[in-house]
């Protein structure tokens, strides 16, 4: 298989050979989708009935892409007297400024034709290979080709026209193409979503030939989207590489859903999570909180407006649940799959409660919170009165749908991620660990939402003492006693799933830890057991199901260690969270910034370099969150009051580090940091962070926070 | 009108509406029986909705036939999934099928039961 080409805008999206082609089969994942459909899955260019073969490919931006081709087949050079130029735009379908160039001295004619077709499978249908219900069809209607497909009133239809003059058949469009001399032809494309989602039509595709039209989307481009995020300067130079891939990426992830035309929150992962999560939207907007808190404000706005109204058990729906994912293929649309939205996941509603607090924390958005009032409290309720499944208090999760729900509606969502030391696989409900944390964790900032802005004292004063009293029990019946660490979870008869893993720093995260043992579980997130040298394994050496290469049983998650560095610094554990950073960073310049979402969890001594675990979706979010969170646990960022607290302690090996405009209720600020830096290092010994004893980590110069004004 | 569809204009008038609290405007429904079709106005305003058969340039406009109608209101097909469908057509802004179809579901089904089965207190 020739390698994959993908650009994207939002959930349309473009996943093409290195020659531009398309030629999709049902479980092959390539084609123009949007909204969870496939619009194209044929897309072949020919001159004179053959293919073309690829010169090089140029990634101008996440959006757009250019081809270079020469006619002929084989893999021998051939001294071409023609090439192809295909520059693409994905956009309310996609742009193709087709250019066929003559280098010869006499002129040319020469057929060009590109076949089109389009099985309209549902994302769904291409992962489980599964058989289309209804009927395509194909005409050529007014000076453009019509590709649809109908089953009862679902219709979509895809639209394939062109600037230059061409005949138009049933399978796609043919020009007789004439070129002088060193001359050249071109021609526009134009794909479009000719009949989408609610009966939409797009006419013409978002971008155009750049001389003709000006971008859309002008105001939220790359290049103010970047302009407006805080400027990082350091003297460790893959930092600021990582940086900036994270930002764009970052760029590319934001995903407007159709319900807030114009605002922007995460998707999960590109392409093929380029979705509403609950989860993934809320923690990769909490890592991003101080970048680029917008984010956070549409992720709070829009799951909100879809939060849960009744018991529905297809979709595993309560009132006030936050939803789990949404989709829009057809598949959704019959009810096929529950995904309309689906709400089988249990952390995103206290994590709900969490963001908005943080975000008031950070913004001061005072009316977004008063706006969410409602939303917030029905989040809360749902902690008490839905997600009590095993009836001791805790939150706990089993599906209500058997056939197409989820098992696992935690994180870590894989079948043998909660495990017993000896590898032994609980009954269902299962209360796992780090949600009792996000629920003590929403009851606390939930009673401070609603003392300083909802004026409902009673309210914080009851969320207060149900937070204490769920903290006192969840330190009696999780502590595992031999151990020193909190199980992974509790059985419905009460038994520990006592496997040790990451899920202990979720906890420190939450605040939920007694002080007396944080240090045992400080202790546990740094020995060689978890942290691997490169960031924390999701699963301890040792127990049973640990296996380094295994999804959710001993990988290293960024995203997962990013959360532990944070929980590490929220109990003073300041130089075990640049460790953790100082791994996560190091890998981070093995993938040229781009986090992939989690790489084996090996000893970082004997692989020498972080190994990636295979995934579909690059970039992932919440690793692209990842460097984020970690610069803000690096500079000890937390807002207090009015004001931006600064607190530095970086890893060896940096020995400056500012982050300037930091955006807040503070208006802007300046944090800097002085950390340590090894002069006597050997020449051309490669700068990495992790590799120097960790007592060497400390901190030598000051902080400071600056205010640009409010 | 039929009777489900009565019912839920009832509710929508008489009661506040938490879900609609932060939006404000009007959303027109177009329900089609056989060949008549009936415009109903949702003036929305802070979580109060007044229902009549007259009202200004609509925000959204949401069509769909009286059957259709019914069996969302009644809580036995998903709005969603039918917009997704083709079965019920939406123009203008989606944000209002959103808050709307929380108010479709939850209106004439059984009491919720939380935790069925389960429902036992902490000591």
């Amino acid at each position: 298989m020739s390698p994959e080409v993908k650009i994207l805008d939002g959930n349309t999206f473009v996943v093409s050979d290195d020659r531009g082609d398309i030629e999709a089969s049902l479980t092959d994942p390539t084609g123009l989708f949007s909204f969870d459909t496939r619009f194209l899955s044929k897309w072949v260019l020919t001159l004179d009935g053959q293919r073309l073969n690829p010169l090089s490919v140029d990634d101008l931006q996440y959006f757009e892409t250019r081809f270079f081709l020469v006619p002929g087949t084989g893999t021998v050079y051939i001294d071409a007297k023609t090439s192809v130029i295909r520059q693409r735009a994905v956009g309310g379908g996609f742009h193709e400024e087709l250019t066929i160039l003559n280098h010869d001295e006499k002129a040319i004619d020469v057929e060009a034709r590109i076949e089109a077709g389009s099985d309209f499978a549902d994302l769904f249908e291409v992962k489980d290979a599964l058989k289309k219900q209804g009927e395509y069809y194909s005409r050529v209607d007014d000076g453009r080709l019509v590709l649809g497909y109908r089953r009862d009133t679902y219709v979509r239809e895809t639209w394939v026209s062109a600037t230059a003059a061409c005949a138009i058949d049933e399978h796609g469009l043919t020009f007789s193409v004439h070129v002088e001399p060193h001359g050249e032809w071109t021609t526009d494309l134009h794909v479009t979503l000719g009949r989408g989602v609610g009966g939409t039509s797009v006419a013409e595709p978002k971008y155009e030939r750049r001389a003709k039209k000006a971008r859309p989307n002008m105001e939220r481009s790359l290049e103010k989207w970047l302009e407006e995020a805080p400027t990082l300067a350091c003297d460790w130079d893959p930092l600021k590489r990582t940086y900036q891939r994270s930002l764009v990426d970052l760029a590319a992830l934001r995903f407007s859903p159709v319900s807030l035309p114009g605002h922007y929150l995460p998707a999960a992962g590109l392409p093929w999570f380029m979705t509403m999560f609950g989860r993934d939207s809320i923690f990769t907007s909490l890592q991003a909180l101080p970048f680029t808190p917008e984010l956070a404000q549409t992720t709070l706005v829009a799951l909100g407006l879809w939060q849960g109204s009744h018991r529905d058990d297809f979709r595993d729906e309560d009132p006030g649940r936050i939803l789990h994912e949404l989709r829009f293929g057809e598949m959704t649309a019959f009810e096929e799959r529950p995904h309309s939205p689906y709400y089988g996941s249990v952390d995103a509603t206290p994590l709900y409660v969490v963001l908005l607090d943080e975000y008031e924390r950070w913004t001061g958005d005072v009316k977004l919170v008063r706006a969410l009032e409602q939303q917030a409290r029905a989040a809360l309720t749902w902690i008490d009165d839905y997600a009590d499944l095993q009836g001791n208090g805790y939150i706990a999760y089993q599906r209500r749908n058997e056939q197409t729900g989820l098992e696992n509606q935690c994180w870590k969502d894989s079948w043998d991620s909660i495990s017993y030391r000896d590898g032994r696989l609980p009954g269902f409900p299962r209360a796992t660990c780090e949600l009792q944390g996000y629920a003590y964790d929403a009851k606390m900032r939930g009673a401070r939402l609603a003392r300083a802005i909802w004026r409902d004292p009673a309210f914080a004063d009851r969320l207060e003492k149900e937070a204490a009293e769920l903290k006192r029990r969840f330190n009696r019946d999780f502590w595992v006693e031999d151990g020193q660490y909190y199980a992974l979870a509790l059985e419905a008869d009460g038994s520990m799933v006592d496997a040790l893993a990451s899920n202990n720093g979720h906890l420190l995260w939450s605040g939920i830890v007694d002080r007396g043992r944080a240090k045992a579980v400080a202790g546990h997130l740094m020995s060689p057991a978890m942290y691997s040298g490169w960031g924390v394994r999701t699963l301890a050496v040792g127990e049973a199901r640990y296996n380094p290469i295994g999804y959710h049983v001993g990988t290293v998650w960024p995203f997962d260690s990013s959360i532990v560095a944070w929980g590490l610094r929220r109990y003073g554990f300041k130089e075990e969270a640049a460790r953790i950073a100082a791994g996560i960073l190091d890998a981070a310049e093995f993938f040229d910034g781009r986090l992939p979402e989690a790489f084996g969890g090996y000893p970082r001594e004997l692989t020498k370099y972080p190994v990636q675990y295979p995934t579909a979706c690059s970039p992932q979010a919440w690793s692209t969150g990842a460097p984020l969170l970690l610069l803000r646990t690096m500079l000890g960022l937390e807002p207090t009051g009015d004001h931006l607290i600064v607190d530095p302690v970086l890893p060896s090996g940096i020995g400056r580090l500012e982050l300037l405009d930091i955006p807040g209720r503070w208006g802007k600020m300046d944090a800097f940091g002085r950390g340590r830096v090894d002069v006597d290092k050997r020449p051309r010994s490669r700068s990495q962070l992790g590799v120097l004893p960790p007592d060497e980590a400390k901190r030598r110069g000051g902080a400071r926070g600056k205010s640009k004004g409010a | 009108m039929t009777e489900p569809t009565r019912a839920f204009f009832e509710r929508l008038a008489e009661q506040q509406q938490p879900f609609l609290k932060s939006l404000t405007g009007v959303v027109r429904l177009d329900l089609v029986d056989a060949e008549r079709t009936e415009h109903w106005y949702l003036a929305i305003r802070k979580g109060d909705v007044t229902v009549s058969h007259e009202g200004p340039e609509p925000d959204c406009v949401v069509s769909t036939e009286l059957a259709t109608f019914d069996a969302i209101v009644k809580g036995d097909m998903n709005a969603m999934a039918a917009v997704l469908r083709g079965a019920v057509d939406v123009r203008g802004d989606f944000r209002f099928v959103t808050a709307l179809q929380q108010l479709f579901a939850g209106s004439t089904k059984a009491p919720d039961v939380p935790t069925a089965g389960y429902a036992r207190r902490p000591s």
